[in-house]
């Protein structure tokens, strides 16, 4: 994979949890082109690689502009932009891929929840720039969440921009954009949080629109073996014997159990294939697998994948 | 007169499944290949009669009601199909019309075939041998078929030697194109799968695929643009229908619906409707022996794996990233409430 080496130009917040940052090419060049719906993999310090989309215009060719939210459950990366990185600091960056790019419609539907906005936004300027009809929808929890404020206030000459915000009673569960009752001719794209993006596409299907006329863009969680980042153990115990197990930071409750002759049913051990999924009677789980929906990982009667996911109480009581 | 919804005798499903599958569509032949001449079918170990009379198509049990002849061993004329044993005849909606040994008696209701809902679309015959109560089941969807510039293509059925569920694994599967199908398409140096992620849907999942990964032809010397990224957009409905949209450089597209239908938990039926906007110069033949060639380079996969079935268990086989879409499977048939039907 090619990469570009870049400095840190800018900072800026954008809303409480965001923070933008623009990147210039280190020796001063122009950037490799891209296309609206784009991302790149941006190398952070130890290691870690994480995917951020382009936010920016993408006729820009002097500097690229991504956004990154604070995640709670921060597997490093977001930690990292939003603690440790300053200006005129050297990154290095993958040349841009799109897997997310615009396709031909006479109208386009833009659908953002939170930080997926970053995307949409290239997509409204492209959009925008070569004089094809959009509306973008950007849903935030409320108001101090929304990202480029400055820029959405400009608005567009061919398309429109509205909030939603769900403390005013705004959230896509109530109002979806009205525009979803005529699919004819559309194109809808979806990007955000994996609940909202189901909920948009089911919803989109259950009015009419045919599904590959629905875009959406979720960067896969990457399963993450139990690592030294969640900074404190926590026990583990067994409904059937009563007997409890501290999990270390650096180990997995699966290889916790394992060590203590406890049988586990694994089979990936990453969080994908749902083998190990066990039901918690107690205590509140870090979920860490990707095999769950957001649904069931949010519902009363939850499982906890044992290869990876960790707890947020002091004690967890499962059903083994 | 409503057929009594219990499984067949010698039937190779449990009992629970097998209920649990009739409930849902699923296609048992190619509508231009039924006429008025009786044809057989076999779908979850029923043995099926299919036939047209005056235009209206029509799925039976394939047993005379009378002494119980299959009457896919008889023949027809204009009003419908004849049993050969006595020559009782059935026409529309599978009701009895004559009785040539008694012409002159009215004709009881106990006379007429045990018939089953059916269903004509993307060029297939759909039905289903036990609707639930008061719920119509949902057939599936195929992107494309009706809009004016796609052509239409149904592919000759496909007999397999294993059970569906692990044909429409393997239909889904992402990771194997670099080793099995690189005589039709992949490319065997290509074998890394990016991460994609399945999206539950009301009626199943469905996937966005994008790799480099070309669906052009071995024998094609069409190439896509240097850095072209391929979509394959996937569509299941849960049981055993998935469709396929593969989006082409130039707006070009083909979609492909995988509609297996599970003759027994040991058998399938392969029936694949195709639509697209391109290519429409190239007979069909041609497509019809394009795909040929991939379900063949799949065969021998499907038909070896063991368990024969599909282990809804998930820690009785191994996992890796790019299994996503069978996981994503698996679960969606687990949440159905499918249950021994996996293991032998």
């Amino acid at each position: 994979m090619q990469t570009i080496e870049v400095i840190v130009d800018a900072l800026s917040r954008q809303g409480s949890k965001n923070i933008a940052l623009t990147l210039v090419s280190a020796d001063g060049g122009p950037l490799p082109s891209w296309q609206a719906g784009a991302h790149v993999d941006l190398h952070l310090a130890g290691g870690l690689v994480r995917q951020y989309s382009l936010a920016g215009d993408p006729q820009q060719r002097d500097s690229y502009l991504l956004c990154v939210k604070r995640e709670a459950a921060s597997r490093g990366g977001s930690r990292f932009v939003h603690e440790q990185l300053r200006l005129g600091q050297r990154l290095t960056l993958s040349v841009p891929r799109n897997i997310f790019s615009l396709q031909p419609a006479e109208h386009s539907v833009l659908m953002a929840g939170g930080i997926g906005i970053t995307p949409l936004l290239a997509m409204a300027e492209q959009l925008d720039a070569s004089g094809q009809s959009f509306e973008l929808h950007y849903y935030v929890k409320t108001q101090a969440d929304v990202a480029f404020r400055t820029r959405l206030h400009q608005g567009f000459r061919h398309g429109s921009c509205t909030l939603w915000s769900g403390c005013e009673g705004h959230s896509p569960r109530r109002d979806l954009p009205p525009v979803l009752h005529q699919p004819e001719g559309k194109r809808l794209y979806l990007c955000g949080p994996a609940a909202f993006m189901a909920h948009g596409e089911a919803e989109a299907i259950n009015r009419g629109w045919s599904a590959d006329r629905i875009h959406s863009e979720a960067f896969s969680a990457v399963a993450i073996p139990a690592s030294a980042e969640s900074a404190e153990g926590f026990t583990v115990t067994l409904s059937s014997s009563g007997n409890s197990y501290f999990v270390p930071p650096e180990k997995s409750i699966a290889v916790v159990l394992l060590e203590h002759q406890v049988a586990v049913p694994l089979s990936c051990e990453m969080g994908i294939c749902g083998a190990c999924l066990t039901p918690v009677l107690s205590g509140e789980v870090d979920h860490r697998d990707t095999v769950q929906s957001q649904a069931e990982k949010s519902c009363s009667d939850q499982q906890i994948a044992l290869c990876c996911s960790r707890s947020r109480t002091p004690e967890l009581v499962i059903a083994l | 007169m409503k057929a009594k919804i219990t499984p067949p005798p010698h039937c190779t499903f449990e009992p629970d499944d097998w209920e649990r599958l009739a409930r849902h569509w699923h296609p048992v032949a190619r509508a231009v290949d039924i006429s008025n001449a009786p044809m057989k079918a076999v779908l979850l170990d029923e043995q099926l009669v299919i036939y047209r009379v005056k235009g209206q198509v029509v799925v039976a049990r394939d047993v005379c009601p009378h002494r119980g002849v299959p009457l896919t061993l008889g023949f027809h004329d204009e009003a419908g199909i004849i049993c050969p044993y006595h020559g009782l005849r059935f026409g529309e909606d599978g009701r009895c019309n004559r009785v040539p040994s008694s012409p002159d008696q009215a004709i009881p209701a106990k006379l007429n075939l045990l018939t089953y809902p059916t269903e004509e679309r993307f060029g297939l015959i759909w039905t289903c041998l036990a609707p639930e109560e008061g719920a119509t089941p949902m057939l599936p969807q195929m992107p494309h078929w009706e809009e004016p510039d796609f052509q239409q293509i149904v592919c000759p059925h496909f007999d397999i030697a294993g059970f569906a569920g692990r044909q429409v694994e393997g239909f889904l599967d992402v990771a194997h194109f670099a080793w099995i199908h690189t005589e039709t398409f992949a490319d065997p140096e290509n074998q890394e799968v990016p991460p994609y992620i399945p999206v539950e849907t009301p009626y199943g999942f469905s996937v966005d695929y994008w790799s480099s990964v070309s669906n052009y032809s071995a024998e094609s010397d069409k190439q896509a643009p240097e850095g072209f990224q391929w979509l394959r957009h996937f569509e299941m409905h849960l049981p055993f229908t998935a469709t396929l949209t593969i989006h082409f450089p130039d707006a070009e597209k083909l979609v492909i619906m995988n509609a297996a239908s599970p003759v027994s938990a040991r058998k399938t039926r392969l029936f694949a409707p195709i639509a697209r906007n391109f290519d429409l110069h190239i007979p069909v033949e041609d497509v019809h022996a394009f795909n040929h060639r991939v379900f063949e380079e799949d065969r021998l996969m499907v038909e070896t794996q063991r368990p024969e079935r599909l282990p809804l268990d998930l820690t009785l086989e191994a996992h890796i990233p790019a299994d996503r879409s069978s996981i994503a499977y698996r679960r969606g048939l687990k949440k159905q409430g499918f249950g021994e039907f996996f293991l032998v």
